[in-house]
């Protein structure tokens, strides 16, 4: 049913029967499993009479603990169509997915930018202050006292 | 036969179901073997007239007994009694049972049920109605167990999911259909490998770490498990130099993925699921970097098998790649597993280093002057990042950092480059170690240095700046356009020192023309002129160059205030009367260490014409040379107005 990363919801039209027929099934699955709870549910407060031979309620039991199970089973299998979805919304809600890596980008990008900028200021900073450091080396007392 | 004739009827013998599974199988009544059938045909033996003719052998056997001991009653009497004739009774059809079993000839014709007593009915009614109450309190119990497991397991997974969510905010998660039986996870993925570089012919081969199962661990949370020495990062050395450092530098290297592992071991309740979140994405991009280092070699690795300007492979091992930038310096490339339980790598690699014999000799200076490791690291992987990731941009910046002199044949590539480059540094380090020197011995120098931001070139200028003389002050100022700038006495001479690669280029204004020279006209003499010179030679060229400047500044000077001199290279002539000439000669010595630059005075009479001849004399007749020592400006010019005095004075009488 649900292709390995998700097919995109796009203009062609097989593309949307797919999608379409895919959200049909999951339907049907849930009502089936609804249903199938509540019959069970039903049926078990059904057999809450006692009757008279004991061996029809050691039948009945065995009936009960049968239809607890399918009950639980259905609520299992809900729970599975439930986190295929979250999986489906994970890796298929593709408009948001690429907002949100066109965000980050732009993100890294002005990030990166940014630190070309101070890479070239502090370069730019440091050039400057490596040539005033020079003259006032050069031209200083200490150094001229020294050479003498 | 009896007149009545019994009939019995047994029930159809057809299979009825029994339950139904969860999966929807059927399940029947088991087949009874042929025993059970036997015991089954057994039970509907009827046994009443056995019975009846046993219950009127009993009672009498009792009337006689209570005839004979009337007086002792007891209460529990009849109990036993009862409990006697059913053990009679019971032992009688097991009898039966097994003549039957042994036989297997009688058949059970018929059995009714004792009619049950009310108390019987409501104790049966009441056993029932405890039985399917108990089997409804089961089922609630079973019901609210299944209830539990589902809540944990729907926190489970909106752990797990949240957090995929938000890793999948920084990388890419891609799911395949696994077969459910096989694993436990559902087969997630995050895929780092990075398919933007390179073109696609050369670099195809994805890495193994580059798709990354997730995992659930214990708890339910996602777990990314790596094997243990699968990261791997870029390691950069010279050989010989920073053999001390490597043990520190690779145990400071990237040990946070062990530790990062054990503390999540350990600690894992206590921390909250946004750090574990955290702790992933570094782990994360530790091994996208990894990766990224991997390509790098790869890279580097085809790069040195090309022939190109630059790359001279002198060693090649797995993982280790060793290269010649010349002038004796070797530089390593390797990569080495970042864990810190890798020690014996590490060890190895140390081995391997000091196992080399250096081609250089460990002098400190020449330590000195290579340059950092990690920025040549960091400069490695800039470079190709920054030149690999192609196809959308071409490659301006290879082409546009190729030194001038290059052809366009000889292009070096980004392994040949980096070499140049760093051949370069380590050459520019020690041309500034020369400047340094000479400029640090002649007081009136400056040494200055422009970034060239380019990495196989550096420039210094030499600035000697001249003391204004009095006269030209008062003149400067009236002179303020820009017409007489040029006539204006230069204030300082600049020496500039360009390096390329591994040449360097002097260029300097002050050393006489030759054409100027035989022209003998005064405005050309002082041209800028340019010349290559080698290492060795830079002190005493840079010398020259400013002695010469300085010549030119004390003949510019003597020539304002009128008096005519001759210059020579490194000499300043003045005439004095009788055809005597009296010279300052500049004297230059880069091992001296007090000054490069040491003046003598020179005085000649006119006679000898050839000066040459007259030094192999001894008596100092007709030469004499006084040396003045190493002068500042200032004393030579004030040492030049007093020749100009002595030349004014002469030319008065």
């Amino acid at each position: 049913m649900n292709k390995g990363t998700g097919v995109g919801t796009g203009p062609t039209a097989a593309a949307a029967a797919v999608a379409a027929q895919k959200q049909k099934t999951m339907m049907q699955r849930v009502e089936t499993d609804i249903a199938n709870i509540v019959d069970n549910f039903t049926q078990l407060v059904n057999v809450a009479r006692v009757n008279e031979p004991p061996v029809r309620n050691s039948q009945e039991t065995f009936m009960m603990e049968m239809r607890a199970a399918r009950m639980v089973q259905a609520a299992d299998s809900l729970l599975k169509l439930v986190s295929e979805l979250k999986q489906t919304a994970i890796f298929s809600g593709f408009a948001s997915l690429n907002d949100h890596v066109e965000q980050r980008t732009n993100e890294f990008n002005q990030q990166a930018e940014k630190t070309d900028r101070m890479l070239a200021r502090i370069g730019e900073e440091a050039a400057a202050s490596l040539k005033e450091l020079e003259s006032h080396y050069y031209s200083s007392a200490q150094r001229t006292a020294d050479t003498e | 036969m009896d007149g009545n004739l019994e009939i019995s009827l047994d029930k159809l013998p057809v299979k009825r179901l029994d339950a139904i599974e969860e999966n929807g199988a059927e399940r029947y009544p088991p087949d009874s073997s042929y025993d059970e059938k036997r015991v089954s045909l057994i039970r509907r033996i009827d046994f009443a007239w056995a019975v009846e003719d046993d219950e009127e052998r009993e009672r009498k056997k009792k009337q006689k007994k209570s005839s004979k001991d009337a007086s002792a009653t007891w209460q529990w009497q009849s109990m036993v009694e009862n409990l006697q004739l059913a053990h009679q009774e019971l032992s009688v059809i097991i009898d039966l049972i097994n003549t039957v079993e042994a036989n297997d000839a009688v058949t059970v014709a018929g059995l009714t049920r004792p009619k049950p007593l009310p108390n019987e009915v409501l104790s049966d009614l009441a056993v029932s109605a405890a039985t399917k109450l108990q089997c409804y309190r089961q089922l609630g119990k079973y019901f609210k167990q299944s209830s539990n497991s589902f809540e944990e397991q729907i926190a489970r997974e909106a752990r797990f999911y949240g957090a995929l969510i938000r890793l999948q905010q920084n990388w890419k998660v891609k799911r395949q259909r696994v077969a459910a039986a096989s694993s436990s996870n559902e087969g997630f993925t995050i895929d780092l490998f990075d398919n933007s570089l390179y073109d696609s012919a050369a670099m195809c081969r994805p890495s193994s770490l580059s798709t990354i199962r997730v995992e659930h661990d214990s708890a339910g949370m996602l777990a990314i498990n790596l094997p243990p020495n699968s990261c791997r990062s870029l390691h950069f050395g010279f050989l010989g130099v920073h053999s001390s450092d490597i043990p520190k530098d690779l145990s400071k290297i990237r040990t946070h993925d062990s530790v990062e592992q054990r503390t999540r071991e350990s600690e894992k309740e206590s921390k909250s699921d946004d750090d574990y979140v955290k702790e992933t994405h570094t782990l994360l991009r530790e091994v996208h970097q990894s990766i990224f280092d991997d390509q790098v070699f790869e890279m580097l690795n085809r790069e040195a098998f090309k022939q190109s300007v630059g790359v001279n492979v002198t060693g090649i091992r797995e993982n280790y790649l060793q290269l010649s930038i010349g002038q004796g310096n070797t530089l390593f490339i390797s990569l080495v597993p970042s864990n810190k339980g890798d020690n014996q790598d590490s060890a190895d690699t140390q081995n391997l280093e000091s196992a080399i014999v250096p081609l250089q000799s460990f002098d400190t200076e020449k330590k000195w002057g290579f340059p950092n490791r990690t920025s040549c690291e960091i400069y490695l992987q800039q470079i190709v990042h920054e030149n690999a990731f192609v196809n959308e941009k071409d490659k301006p910046n290879l082409s546009s950092t190729q030194a001038s002199g290059q052809s366009g044949k000889d292009e070096p590539g980004l392994l040949g480059h980096f070499c140049l480059s760093l051949a370069h540094r380590i050459f520019s380090n020690r041309v500034l170690m020369e400047l340094e020197n000479v400029v640090c011995r002649v007081p009136y120098l400056h040494l200055m240095t422009h970034p060239t931001w380019h990495s196989r070139t550096s420039s210094w200028t030499i600035f000697m700046k001249v003391p204004q003389s009095i006269l030209h002050a008062e003149s400067q100022s009236l002179k303020s356009d820009f017409q007489n700038l040029k006539d204006a006495i230069k204030s300082q001479f600049r020496t500039k020192v360009v390096v390329n690669d591994d040449r360097i280029n002097v260029e300097g204004e002050g050393a006489p023309n030759v054409v100027g020279l035989f022209k003998r006209s005064s405005e050309n003499t002082c041209s800028v002129n340019k010349y290559e010179c080698d290492l060795a030679d830079l002190p005493v060229i840079i010398l020259l160059q400013v002695a010469s400047q300085v010549i030119c500044w004390l003949h510019e000077e003597a020539l304002t205030v009128g008096i005519k001199t001759n210059r020579d290279f490194l000499c300043l002539t003045f005439e004095l009367e009788q055809g005597e000439t009296v010279s300052l000669v500049a004297h230059v010595n880069p091992e001296d260490i007090k000054g490069g630059i040491s003046w003598w005075l020179v005085m000649e009479d006119g006679f000898a014409e050839d000066w040459k001849l007259q030094m192999d004399m001894h008596d100092g007749a007709s030469e004499y040379r006084k040396f003045l020592g190493h002068l500042t400006l200032d004393v030579l010019y004030s040492s030049l107005m007093d020749l100009v005095s002595l030349c004014g004075g002469g030319r008065n009488h």
